[in-house]
């Protein structure tokens, strides 16, 4: 067995069992939980005990914690997460739209932002000191410190509030009523209530992946080998080129950790424009009390992070054979 | 004995160094512009939090603004009854702000402080004893890295009322990652120079090369990432509180912006809306600002990560 191949059985190996404590505390939070969603109905009185001991007995909550925490956890392994309490659905169907949903607003917006920041970043740092250098930075800076939700705010009242050229909410206008996705997104009326979020979302994440390139084409710069660059006389976009080429790879490894963080970062994102993806979901099923719900939409996000640090470990090791295989993650 | 006097000596040289390091600091901030401004709000920021609900004109729930005729005003745009306006609920705006700073202030410093010193702590032992010990903080801030910080949050606050120090407690715990990771990879590299090598053969316990030795050289990126966790810590607050998972009994900034959001009163409310959007963006963009002055300064080679 390589070097490589050891260590990634390795990280393989930690990864499963991170999961598996992330879902333990899931599962322990939940139900620690006081309350349940069935008390609202049997305060009301009108379930009579039969009824009471039939729901529980639907959802598996007459069973030992044990028993319940082995099923939970073989229902997790084949994506089977139960039945959603108040939406009386199973929870796959209630997800999954709402799923495709956040990957088709913030996926797009992740690919641009890491190419158009990117290469602007590198052509900042290949300029430093110039006022393009201070005003992406600052401006950045500004746009990544910031709550995503107040960058949104100031959007919605500016385009959508004051200019009126977008709408403030949704995902398509009330009145459409489209029969599967492929009506849904393609769509003018879609692309209209995109926009907007879109762009918050591409401005919100530029500022890393900016001053991630920048960084890595300063550091370049004086390099030797771009001396012999120089020397052969390569023209000055050429040399950026290499010396951007050769800080591709902390821009790479950032942009699968962000792709795993990426419904969590962006609940805030989806509950101001009413977006209907996964994040809103959440926090609407986690103030209903909805349990199977809430615990398979965190399931999803910790799993998402989970993969996205394995696969960049993976890819800055296997890129970057100078990089130790045998200590922890990459930073 | 000298065992008196020597320790006192060594402490005022210490201090003196200290405030010189001060100075020199305040120096190299003034240098930089944008540093400087972002100082001049935090600044700012600190006095509105540890004065503001002294000098916020009403109590920022219970009192309600009247107009001249006694009746009650709602979402009165600025006028002289009230400089900022008032809320649906006819409260003064002026005064929600005023008092919302400090909620913000207590997160924002005790959770940077918080997220700061842990990851501090964890990153010198993690760095410095390497083995099993390495392994075993490394993997725990993996688990950090992957339980989603929002969700989880979400989730805990539903199980516990909210209150300001469980949820500065709660972004501490999963924040002090970031730090943990720098530091470490900056102690592997300290732990092998000379100055550490030979403290260590010259029978200093590892207590002692740890606090002596390693910790003060890799004390400014504990400092740097430290006012990045301020950043983050008032960022995760104020978004918790904006989806209604807020200390109940405060008025914050976040606060604020979800009463004006829920309400649906974003469209004709501005001034109801820009004193703690601004108050926010303001007081995160500008520790970032510092932080960045002095990442450049510490060490011109590191890499922004996350």
């Amino acid at each position: 067995m390589s070097k490589f191949q050891r260590f990634l059985l390795k990280r393989l190996a930690i990864s499963v069992l991170l999961t598996l404590v992330a879902v333990s505390v899931i599962f322990v939070v939940l139900r620690l939980l006081p309350g349940s969603p069935f008390e609202a109905l049997v305060t009301s009185g009108n379930l009579n005990q039969e009824q009471i001991d039939e729901i529980r007995a639907m959802y598996g909550l007459d069973q030992s914690i044990w028993v319940q925490y082995v099923n939970y956890l073989g229902s997790l392994l084949t994506f089977q997460f139960g039945y959603s309490i108040l939406r009386s659905q199973p929870v796959w169907d209630v997800l999954e739209p709402r799923l495709i949903n956040s990957l088709i607003l913030l996926v797009p917006a992740l690919v641009t932002t890491a190419i158009l920041s990117s290469i602007l970043g590198m052509y900042a740092g290949w300029n430093r000191g110039s006022r393009l250098e201070k005003f992406s930075i600052v401006s950045t800076t500004l746009l990544r410190s910031t709550p995503v939700f107040i960058t949104a705010i100031f959007f919605i009242i500016v385009f959508a509030y004051n200019l009126e050229i977008v709408p403030a909410l949704g995902m398509r206008s009330i009145r459409a009523t489209p029969d599967g996705y492929v009506e849904t997104f393609a769509s003018l009326d879609f692309l209209h209530h995109y926009i907007l979020p879109f762009t918050v979302a591409v401005l919100y994440y530029s500022g890393d992946f900016l001053l991630l390139a920048r960084n890595g084409v300063v550091e370049k710069r004086g390099s030797e080998f771009l001396k012999l660059h120089r020397a052969k006389g390569l023209t000055e976009m050429e040399q950026l080129a290499r010396a951007g080429r050769n800080s591709m790879l902390p821009i790479l490894t950032y942009f699968t950790l962000r792709l795993g963080m990426i419904f969590q970062g962006l609940i805030l994102l989806e509950v101001v424009f009413s977006w209907p993806g996964i994040g809103r979901e959440l926090v609407l099923a986690i103030q209903q009390q909805d349990y199977p719900l809430v615990q398979a939409a965190v399931f999803i996000m910790a799993l998402a992070v989970i993969l996205a640090n394995l696969l960049a470990d993976v890819l800055y090791a296997y890129f970057d054979p100078t990089v130790s295989t045998s200590g922890g993650g990459s930073a | 004995m000298s065992t008196e006097t020597k320790p006192t000596a060594e402490l005022y040289e210490r201090v003196d160094a200290l405030w010189t390091t001060v100075r020199d600091q305040f120096a190299f901030l003034r240098r930089d512009p944008m540093a400087f401004a972002g100082m001049l709000v935090v600044a700012a920021f600190v006095f509105l939090g540890l004065f503001g609900p002294y000098l916020a004109p009403h109590d920022p729930i219970e009192h309600t603004v009247r107009g001249d005729g006694g009746s009650v005003l709602r979402l009165a745009a600025p006028s002289a009854d009230a400089f900022f306006g008032t809320t649906a609920y006819g409260k003064d705006v002026l005064s929600q702000f005023l008092a919302g700073a400090r909620p913000t202030l207590i997160v924002g410093l005790f959770g940077g402080l918080g997220t700061g010193a842990l990851g501090f702590t964890v990153g010198v032992v993690s760095g410095y004893y390497g083995g099993w010990v390495d392994e075993l903080l490394m993997r725990l801030t993996d688990l950090t890295f992957s339980l989603p910080f929002m969700p989880m949050a979400l989730l805990l606050l539903t199980f516990m009322t909210p209150n300001i120090w469980l949820i500065t407690a709660i972004i501490a715990a999963f924040l002090w990652k970031m730090p943990a990771r720098v530091v470490r990879s900056e102690v592997l590299s300290v732990r092998e120079r000379t100055f550490v090598k030979s403290a260590r053969a010259s029978g200093a316990s590892d207590l002692r090369t740890m606090l002596y030795h390693v910790a003060p050289n890799v004390l400014p990126i504990g400092f740097l990432y430290t006012a990045y966790g301020v950043a983050w810590a008032i960022a995760a607050q104020a978004s918790l509180a904006f989806l209604g998972f807020g200390d109940p009994t405060m008025t914050s900034w976040g606060r604020m912006l979800r009463q004006v959001f829920a309400s649906g009163n974003m469209r004709v409310a501005w001034w109801w809306v820009l004193p703690p959007a601004i108050g926010i963006a303001a007081i995160t963009t500008s520790v970032f600002l510092i932080g960045r002055a002095y990442e450049e300064v510490i060490n011109p080679e590191i890499q922004t990560d996350q």
